[in-house]
């Protein structure tokens, strides 16, 4: 107890502080706005103005130093790294279903190819927008290379995909898959029984 | 746990399991005649099966050997026997004793007793020889009645006398004598043996009496003088069982008749009509009735018959009456009731009752002339005196009328009660054609085809306009063609005329028999006899050998060659004969060939002559393609023929012969039939790999037996280069019974008997009857195809050589054991060839058709082991040596399908289905599906319930729907409360 008495009087006492420095709401549906006076309720509103926001809104925030330009810089590249390895840390979990969900034709099995070929190119194609935000005018080369090494994921995500269809014996990889364009060869002569 | 054997044939039953015919699909997709043959004159005739029994049934045994007896009431069949099973003109015997519960036959060797009502088998009696005669002894010590078989042995006569209630013998009597034994008689105290004395052409009739208890001889004596008979056809009758039996006899220009009762050693002698082309004797067989008999003259104008009365105390013959002249055709047939003894004749226009006692008519029918005209061969005849009261006596008279259609009709009163089309028995090619279009339609069709599209165009355009006309018709007819769609009830047909049905089911069957009848058979409307007509007439004892059957559906028409230069050429649909050539008398067409017709589609028969000869064809007209045929009957050898063009005209040349080597002869020659169609040109494995088929239309297979030494060699040839592709030689083989080979696509199998030594214990063998089945590949490995490799085209003159020589299919045999025999083989087609094929085949002891798989047979099937999932995967199971028939892949289900000789098989436009008819004696016509139904609806679908659930889910919606909108309209605009 005295030890826990000793930090409130050399500063704010805990329930205080958690008073002023609530934590963040978890935002479940971006569509229903916050009621007026919402603490996150501009850092929420819009991406754009989140960083700006965090750093004169929070009061908590301005106690601490606001963090220079290389360090933002940096800590965004940490980030867009994190969005860039976030498709190969489902992977495991995807292969692990696909493999289960077996190689027949059935709803489930249909549905989860279609989700791994859909993923990957949907990501790929969007590419640009998942790492707008993390984009600055002096990490770019930085940027650039967490673009390849997510477009890399992608493709990794995409070959999963590609595994479980030749699993499935969709691809036409083999020769019977090719045996209906194979013509059947003419005699050139012919011949009638008369027995 | 069950025994490894057991499951492994569960695992067999159980694809097959869901083969079986539905109940409700039979009637409905198969038909079968239920024949008997042609009955023959002297063994008809009605029998009391009891000697209580009030009504009487009809037995016969017919020309092709089938014993059976008729309901003469219904026309059904009782019960029948196939005493014969090879369908040649049997002959034979067939007699009852009065007041007997049974009846006796004779053919070949053997002598049968069956009961009357039931058909079973009362005993059976085998001896060396032929029997020449057969006849009940009435009359016995012990009011037993006995069965008399007179056999024909090696330069012996044998009678003996057979115990009626066992068939052991009771006396036998031998005499080693050149003379041709003919008949046997008897009255109340004597036997009568009748045998030809003398040499061939010059022959006396000479009858040794024998006493009935022992047997022994008591007396022999010659009639007449020397050189009376000239054959054995002279001798019109022998009676028996008569008071008085009389043998009577003609001279060889048909002048006089000489008769004599047996016992006597007098003869009369009676003169016949002038143009006497046939006589025949009618008289009773009972002992309690008259003496009489009628002697019944075909002259060229017409028939007459005369009515003789034999004096039982002088034994002499005295004419009663004569039966004036009638022009036509007619038949007597005579009826006894204790001691009366009625003739009836009948005529083409009337039936005709008359007393063996006076020459009035006792009483009149007319008969309704059918279309078309048939005129009565013979028959026979029941007559019932009905003591009527003050009328007077009144007659019930039922005749059973073999016509000169071969139908077997019965009159009851003057009145048609039945018709059996017996005539269908004994077929021997048949062959199905699609039902004509309008011609009309045909016509305009042709003019589209060969104007200029734009012309086409504008024809096609008026011709639919034109067919407006016929669309108000056409939308009357949709709502009970709907109603019947629903109800699933059948749509009748217009007024009997077959039309075309979008499924590819309605199709024409046409048959020739072999006595030179044609038959047209509506297989949509249950194998419905069209029309029957007369291409030749055959004369008795010999068969019209048909060389070839070829329908020309462009046209309507149908082409059948015989083996004597006659060839007939009529309407599919009618069976209006177009013309024909009459046979000759030498056998001038051995086979024919179905060649490729260069003015016009289809195909036209090329006639092959003895020892393969083929006569200059004019160039134009000359094949294009080599004609592979056997060469001279005795020498065992195949060969091809093409022509070569020398100038207009085309000469033959022998492109190759293959003589088979000395000591085999060929069993059986099968080709893959002239519509094969091939869905797939490989295989395709569980590792998704393909093996690919080796697929050469120009290919057949020979299976030539050696009698000498037990072995079966079957050769796969090439016909083009008469090359050998592949051969295989089956030893221990019972050459004596059937070998039968098949063959479609890239497969054949082939049946015989045979032995097998076990290859793990060769002490040990296998005796049964066993199916071989082969499949050929281009290579043994997967995914290769072969030495041609990706080449379009191939050659069997150039074929492709690799080091170790030519290059030939590879081929994977595998053989089986069956549970049963199987005969005339044949391999389901279908329009495209998806569907998996079946083996269809004959068991000669079942009396059914079965229908092997495919997969079944299949020789890929892993030895020794399971089936990998791969192998699995692939339809493979693990073999199983032996395979048993299965009654649920018996496609004639309960049906006793008896004598089939052939079975043809036809493509329909759904690709499921192949239609089956099968002929020999009876005639059954079926549709098969070897991969299910999968493109129709079968029966089990329920459109009633469709069309309800949709009616009520529709009505359920108008219903709803008013509510449903209130309720939404109520949410908006009412306030909660």
């Amino acid at each position: 107890m005295s030890e826990l008495t000793i930090p409130s009087r050399t500063a704010v006492p805990t329930w205080v502080a958690d008073l002023n420095n609530p934590p963040a709401p978890k935002s479940k549906q971006n569509s229903i706005p916050d009621p007026p006076g919402y603490p996150s309720s501009q850092a929420v509103s819009s991406s754009k103005k989140k960083d700006a926001a965090a750093k004169d809104s929070s009061k908590a925030a301005a106690q601490r130093k606001a963090p220079t330009g290389a360090e933002m810089d940096t800590l965004k590249v940490k980030k867009a790294w994190e969005v860039a390895l976030g498709p190969v840390k489902s992977l495991p979990m995807t292969g692990i279903m696909m493999y289960m969900s077996g190689n027949s034709l059935q709803i489930f099995s249909i549905m989860m190819v279609w989700m791994a070929f859909k993923n990957p190119v949907m990501g790929i194609l969007a590419t640009n927008q998942a790492f707008e935000r993390f984009e600055t005018e002096t990490n770019r080369p930085k940027i650039l290379q967490v673009k390849v090494a997510y477009v890399l994921m992608q493709l990794l995500a995409l070959a999963l995909g590609i595994w479980k269809v030749n699993a499935m014996g969709l691809l036409p990889t083999t020769r019977s898959d090719w045996l209906a364009w194979e013509a059947q060869r003419e005699p050139l002569e012919s011949s009638v029984p008369a027995l | 746990m069950l025994p490894p054997q057991l499951s492994a044939f569960l695992l067999l039953a159980l694809p097959s399991a869901v083969r079986a015919v539905f109940q409700d699909e039979v009637g409905h997709i198969d038909y079968h005649y239920e024949l008997l043959g042609v009955p023959q004159r002297e063994t008809t005739f009605f029998h009391r099966p009891r000697r209580d029994a009030k009504a009487s049934l009809l037995y016969t045994l017919s020309d092709v050997g089938v014993l059976g007896a008729v309901n003469p009431t219904s026309g059904a069949v009782l019960w029948r026997h196939l005493l014969n099973s090879t369908a040649q003109d049997a002959g034979g015997f067939l007699r009852a004793g009065e007041g007997e519960n049974w009846v006796a036959s004779a053919l070949g060797s053997s002598v049968h007793a069956w009961d009357a009502v039931s058909g079973r088998n009362k005993f059976w009696a085998d001896f060396g020889g032929e029997v020449k005669d057969l006849e009940i002894m009435e009359m016995t010590e012990n009011h037993r009645k006995d069965v008399l078989a007179l056999f024909d042995e090696s330069d012996s006569t044998v009678l003996r006398r057979l115990s009626g209630y066992d068939g052991s013998l009771v006396w036998e009597f031998k005499e080693t004598t050149k003379d041709t034994p003919l008949q046997v008689s008897t009255n109340v105290e004597k036997v009568f043996v009748i045998s030809l004395h003398g040499s061939s052409g010059a022959y006396n009739l000479k009858v040794s009496t024998l006493d009935t208890l022992t047997g022994r001889r008591l007396d022999e004596f010659v009639l007449g003088s020397k050189s009376d008979v000239h054959s054995r056809e002279d001798v019109m009758f022998v009676g028996a069982n008569s008071a008085a039996p009389i043998v009577a006899w003609t001279d060889d220009s048909l002048t006089k008749l000489h008769v004599n009762v047996l016992g006597t050693k007098s003869r009369q002698e009676f003169a016949l009509p002038a143009d006497t082309l046939a006589i025949e004797i009618h008289a009773p067989h009972l002992v309690q009735s008259q003496p009489h008999f009628l002697v019944h003259s075909k002259t060229a104008a017409g028939n007459t018959a005369d009515v003789y009365h034999v004096d039982l105390k002088t034994n002499t013959i005295t004419k009663a009456y004569n039966i004036p002249l009638q022009p036509g055709a007619g038949a007597f047939s005579t009826s006894s009731e204790n001691a009366n003894v009625y003739f009836t004749r009948i005529t083409e226009g009337e039936l005709v009752l008359l007393s063996s006692s006076s020459p009035d008519v006792i009483a009149r029918w007319p008969l309704e002339a059918g279309e078309p005209k048939t005129h009565p061969v013979h028959g026979v005849s029941e007559v019932v005196k009905k003591t009527a009261g003050s009328a007077g006596a009144a007659y019930a008279v039922r005749s059973a009328v073999v016509t000169s259609n071969d139908d077997w009709v019965l009159v009851r009163n003057g009145d048609v009660a039945w018709t059996r089309p017996e005539g269908l028995t004994g077929a021997v090619a048949a062959v199905f054609a699609e039902i004509p279009e309008s011609e009309e339609l045909a016509k305009s069709l042709e003019q589209e085809a060969h104007s200029n599209p734009w012309a086409a165009y504008v024809h096609r355009v008026k011709r639919h306009v034109n067919d407006l006309q016929y669309l108000p018709e056409y939308l009357a007819s949709i709502p009970t063609r709907l109603i019947a769609s629903v109800l699933g009830t059948e749509v009748s047909p217009k007024a009997g005329k077959p039309s075309r049905d979008s499924f590819g089911f309605h199709k024409l069957a046409i048959l020739a028999t072999k006595r030179g009848m044609i038959y047209g058979l509506d297989v949509g409307n249950k194998g419905k006899v069209l029309w029957a007509n007369k291409a030749f007439d055959i004369p008795k004892g010999s068969t019209w050998n048909v060389t070839g059957i070829q329908a020309h559906d462009s046209i309507g028409e149908v082409t059948i060659h015989g083996s004597n230069h006659d060839y007939v050429v009529f309407k599919s649909d009618t069976g209006k004969i177009l013309h024909e050539g009459a046979p000759e008398a030498q056998v001038k067409t051995q086979s024919t060939a179905a060649v490729d017709n260069p003015h016009g589609a289809g195909h036209l028969l090329l006639p092959v002559g003895p020892n393969g000869d083929i006569m200059d064809i004019p160039t134009e007209w000359a094949p294009k393609k080599t004609i592979v045929t056997r060469g001279s009957a005795g020498a065992e050898d195949l060969k091809g023929v093409i022509f070569v063009p020398n100038g207009t005209v085309s000469s033959p040349l022998t492109s190759w012969t293959f003589p088979l080597p000395h000591g085999q002869r060929v069993a059986h020659i099968a080709t893959r039939p002239s519509h094969d169609a091939v869905a797939s040109i490989g295989r395709v494995l569980g590792d998704r790999s393909v093996k690919y088929k080796h697929l050469n239309p120009n290919t057949l297979v020979l299976a030539a037996a050696n009698d000498a030494a037990s072995t079966l060699t079957v050769y796969l040839l090439d016909t083009i280069s008469g090359e050998v592709l592949s051969s295989t030689k089956y030893t221990g083989v019972d050459t004596s019974k059937t070998i039968e080979c098949a063959m479609a696509e890239n497969w054949f199998v082939c049946t015989f008997f045979g032995e097998y030594t076990l290859r793990d214990n060769p002490t040990q063998s296998i005796k049964g009857y066993q199916i071989a089945v082969t499949d050929l590949y281009e290579s043994e490995l997967p995914n290769d195809r072969g030495p041609l490799g990706d080449a379009q085209s191939f050659s069997s003159l150039d074929p492709i050589e690799s080091p170790t020589g030519l290059t030939l299919p590879s081929a994977i045999s595998q053989s089986y054991i069956l549970g049963a025999p199987i005969q005339a083989l044949q391999v389901t087609q279908t329009r495209q060839g998806i569907s998996t094929r079946q083996v269809l085949a004959y068991t000669p002891t079942t009396h059914g058709i079965v229908a092997l798989p495919r997969f079944l047979l299949e020789p890929r099937r892993p030895v020794g082991r399971d089936a990998t999932p791969a192998e699995a995967e692939e339809g493979l199971m693990k073999y199983h040596p032996v395979i048993e028939i299965d009654p649920k892949s018996v496609i004639t289900h309960e049906r006793d399908v008896v004598g089939v000789r052939r079975i043809v098989v036809a493509p329909t436009i759904v690709e499921s289905t192949s239609l089956v008819l099968a002929y020999g004696i009876d005639v059954f016509g079926t549709r098969v599906a070897p991969s299910f139904l999968f493109d129709i609806l079968g029966k089990g679908f329920n459109k009633v319930t469709l069309v309800g659930t949709v009616a009520a889910i529709a009505a359920g919606v108008v219903g709803l729907a008013p509510m449903v909108r209130r309720k939404q309209i109520d949410a908006r605009w009412k306030a909660p409360m």
